[in-house]
């Protein structure tokens, strides 16, 4: 059940990014969804799990790029470990956090894509540092805002099963 | 699973793909792993494509006549400039190939076009990609793509019906170029930003901005004759060479539809031959 939530995450995340590049052709350059995913993946704690994600996720990102086949594989890997080992030692519960969270997630991951593209690449690009940094404020507020949609949507639910728990007390 | 071995698992992964990354940029071919992604996300890109021709067409429906009727009027004006333009073209190619016969000079063939549908197109990260849907046939790899105003890239990976394309605009990218007006050649990269670089070209050539660039045919995978740009700035770079800026011919961020040139490219075999005849 776990794994089919995570497939149907990973497949609705490559959705909204096609349907933003269709709509905006900046919005690859603005937004990386699939690394919000994966930070936000991290902060349940698990690093097995996160980093394995991360691998899975930055492997199909980059099916979607025309640099060195591994390149976001290797990056997210590092970002899903790391995001849950932050998050097994703060204790993130404010949305802010979350946003200051996922912001590093996406610096770091420019800052190794970079690094490896010199490493790899005989003339490489570098992204544009306005783009860096608003790719990085549109990572966190998305992230953040996803925290503030599943946290109410949890307590909603979980509302509702209380209550339908104590009807049946009652009953 | 304990953090400590976690961290083991963390290490043989990253170094396996480091790894990987390097026999891959040794080898500088496809791979299987990306061919499956490609077979995962290009349905979903197809179907993503999709959505918005449907709206379009539905708003073309509610077009106004009068639109439509200016509109019409204005292609029957230019289609009958193009069949005077065809005219004309057909004899000038009847008179280069009796020309051609009489010297016995062994004409490339021209190559057939297909169009394709562009599924997924990143033009602006410093990664950038183009994904087609070629259907049921197949595109092969090193084939060239062009547009009405030129020349956009060649094909880099293929899985089943879609293929993954590099533009012109990719700082891996390198194209053999020629200057219309001096015949003067050089090669084309991927610049800085979606614009273009002519390397390669002496101080002493003499190019000027609004030069047109056209594929020279001398690498092996694009023919003769395509236009690549124009010159938009000349400076000079170092010793030796110009720094040339070019401007693209095709307006990526247009694009919704390309075709694939039948070509046949220099085969790879003969390309690694070295004069001496040993490989």
């Amino acid at each position: 059940m776990e794994s089919l939530k995570l497939i149907a995450t990973i497949a609705l995340a490559a959705l909204v990014h096609f349907i933003g590049v269709r709509l905006w052709p900046d919005f690859a350059r603005a937004v990386d969804v699939f690394l919000v995913l994966v930070a936000l993946h991290g902060l349940r704690g698990n690093s097995l799990s996160g980093l394995l994600v991360g691998l899975l996720v930055g492997l199909l990102q980059d099916t979607l790029t025309s640099g060195p086949f591994g390149l976001f594989g290797f990056a997210d890997t590092i970002i899903g470990y790391v995001t849950a080992r932050l998050a097994q030692r703060l204790v993130i519960q404010r949305p802010t956090g979350v946003l200051a969270l996922v912001s590093f997630a996406a610096v770091l991951q420019q800052a190794i894509t970079v690094g490896l593209a010199f490493l790899l690449l005989p003339a490489p690009e570098t992204p544009s540092p306005v783009w860096a940094v608003i790719r990085a404020g549109a990572c966190g507020v998305l992230g953040m805002a996803i925290y503030i949609v599943a946290g109410r949507w949890r307590n909603s639910s979980e509302t509702r099963r209380r209550g339908r728990m104590s009807r049946l007390r009652l009953g | 699973m304990d953090e400590r071995r976690t961290g083991w698992v963390l290490i043989i992964v990253l170094v396996g793909q480091l790894v990987y990354l390097a026999i891959q940029g040794a080898r500088a071919g496809e791979t299987r792993l990306e061919g499956v992604g490609l077979r995962v996300l290009g349905p979903m890109a197809h179907g993503v494509a999709s959505i918005p021709e449907e709206l379009s067409g539905a708003r073309e429906g509610v077009k106004l006549r009068g639109t439509l009727l200016e509109e019409n009027r204005q292609l029957r004006r230019e289609a009958a400039d193009l069949r005077l333009q065809l005219l004309r073209l057909t004899d000038v190619e009847g008179e280069l190939l009796r020309l051609g016969n009489a010297v016995r000079y062994p004409t490339p063939p021209a190559g057939r076009i297909r169009a394709v549908d562009i599924v997924y197109a990143d033009h602006t990260s410093w990664l950038r990609t183009l994904i087609l849907y070629t259907g049921e046939v197949e595109a092969r790899r090193n084939q060239p793509v062009l547009s009405p105003d030129g020349l956009v890239g060649r094909v880099v990976h293929v899985a089943g019906p879609y293929a993954k394309v590099q533009l012109i605009t990719d700082r891996a990218a390198g194209v053999g170029g020629m200057i219309l007006r001096t015949r003067r050649q050089g090669v084309v990269r991927g610049g800085l930003g979606t614009g273009l670089e002519l390397d390669y070209v002496p101080l002493q050539a003499d190019v000027r901005p609004g030069d047109r660039v056209l594929t020279a045919g001398i690498d092996g995978v694009y023919p003769r004759g395509i236009p690549i740009g124009t010159v938009a700035s000349v400076e000079p770079g170092g010793q030796l060479f110009h720094r040339i800026n070019v401007a693209p011919a095709v307006d990526f961020g247009t694009l919704d539809q390309v075709y694939l040139l039948e070509y046949q490219a220099v085969p790879q075999t003969l390309k690694e031959t070295s004069p001496s005849g040993k490989p």
